[in-house]
């Protein structure tokens, strides 16, 4: 598999090359393009329940699209996300990956998505009740509105909410003011969300709740 | 003429200079800024695809009925295009086969080019695209905009694009609204996918990265309401 992320950040798109066998699962709608050799199967987001599960409280969809090459030579697919902005791939092995709703858009065959209750603190910080978590082996790409930026942490580490897109699981969440009170209000940060401990973290550089919020102040 | 685009993929503007007597024309309000000496002036085109009826074909198609023109009097001015939204820009020589073009992807082109509204049958009112696209003839340059990067794809034989994404295609390529190859019907409306179009021949094809819909839609959705 040849993995091509092409124009980042603004509009960054997936131009994936698929040799003889190999297949990617992506969310539904993200396939833009693709050879027609390829064939495209719908299966439910890991099973019935599970996808409705997904499609509630992870913010995905309800179903995932398997795209295979069934031929012998090799054939490209190109995915994309609604949104215009970046995309990131992780390798996934035992480090578990967890996702902010709506920021994954594909994964290799072996990967596993479950959702998995976030707590209260990463809902109160607008990354919702539930988080999608991505297990396995293999490759998973997922896309954010703005640039992404990934930070190693070790310790505490604190996040504007809104702009935390992806975690290695096992991080704590919890929720603070960015300052006292007043400087809370004041510095137009009001809460931000604590990350403890020790992996790699994802940040975008926007988030559409600051454009949501830009654009209903205009309407 | 000298057409040069800058700025790409995401804030594309094309700077266009133009010598004593050449004109170009431009979808309404496509202008950002130009040299004092360019005169400029609204039309509905005469000839094929001009006068009230093209204007009205073209805003059918989702197009402005006005056009401006841009005519140079003395050699060596420029003039600055740029579409409305974020988003490429393609400069693309008119050849012999023609080009499709998708509604609402217009922006500008040489006076000899022919712009006139195309009718894609009802299978394409299926898919969620406007039935109605603009159909490019003649000969000079054409330039088009849309809403993420545009690519092409050197089609040889068959191709799949979801609909949505297609800027342009030339008029060598026939086309087919189809399920993705592999899957059910049912398994193309549940699918998310929907319709996608399915090109056969050869020819270029130019599609967009992005779909301003689907951005308007993720974004127009958590607006409140007026």
């Amino acid at each position: 598999m040849d993995i091509d992320i092409r124009y980042k950040p603004s509009f960054a798109t997936i131009f994936l090359t698929l040799e003889p066998g190999e297949s990617i699962i992506a969310e539904s709608g993200a396939m833009i393009a693709m050879d027609a050799a390829l064939t495209m199967k719908t299966e439910f987001n890991g099973g019935f329940f599970s996808g409705i599960l997904k499609k509630f409280f992870g913010g995905e969809s309800l179903f995932v699209n398997r795209f295979t090459n069934p031929t012998r030579k090799s054939l490209q697919v190109v995915l994309s996300q609604s949104t215009i902005g970046d995309i990131a791939e992780a390798q996934v092995y035992e480090n578990n990956l967890c996702f902010q709703p709506g920021a994954y858009i594909a994964s290799t065959p072996d990967i596993k998505l479950g959702v998995r209750w976030a707590g209260l603190a990463s809902w109160f910080s607008g990354e919702g009740l539930f988080k999608l978590q991505a297990s396995g082996q293999g490759t998973v790409f997922f896309g954010a509105y703005g640039g992404l930026t990934s930070k190693q942490i070790n310790g505490d580490f604190i996040v504007d909410t809104g702009h935390l897109v992806a975690y290695e699981s096992g991080m704590k969440m919890s929720v603070k003011m960015a300052g006292g009170l007043l400087g809370s209000i004041t510095s137009g940060e009001g809460f931000v969300n604590k990350v403890t401990g020790k992996g790699t973290i994802y940040l975008q550089s926007r988030s559409i709740d600051g454009l949501v919020q830009f654009l209903s102040s205009k309407v | 003429m000298k057409i040069e685009l800058l700025q790409q993929p995401d804030s594309t503007i094309a700077r266009i200079t133009l010598n004593a007597g050449e004109e170009i024309v431009a979808e309404a309000g496509a202008m950002v800024a130009m040299s004092g000496n360019l005169q400029a002036s609204t039309t509905l085109r005469q000839g094929k695809g001009g006068g009230i009826f093209g204007g009205l074909k073209r805003m059918i198609a989702g197009e402005s009925l006005f056009l401006s023109v841009f005519r140079s009097p003395t050699p060596d001015n420029t003039l600055f295009l740029a579409p409305k939204m974020l988003g490429d820009m393609l400069h693309y020589k008119m050849g012999k086969s023609g080009l499709v073009v998708q509604a609402g992807s217009y922006l500008a082109s040489t006076s000899d080019v022919n712009i006139d509204l195309g009718f894609q049958g009802f299978k394409s009112m299926f898919s969620g695209e406007s039935i109605f696209w603009l159909d490019m003839g003649g000969h000079g340059d054409v330039l088009l905009s849309s809403f993420g990067a545009i690519y092409e794809v050197p089609v040889k034989g068959e191709y799949i694009v979801d609909t949505g994404h297609i800027v342009a295609f030339e008029k060598t390529l026939k086309f087919e609204i189809t399920k993705p190859p592999g899957s059910s019907w049912l398994s193309a409306f549940f699918g998310g996918e929907g319709l996608v179009c399915r090109f056969k021949g050869n020819g270029r094809l130019f599609c967009q990265t992005h779909n301003a819909p689907a951005f308007g839609q993720l974004v127009g959705s958590r607006l409140p309401p007026i």
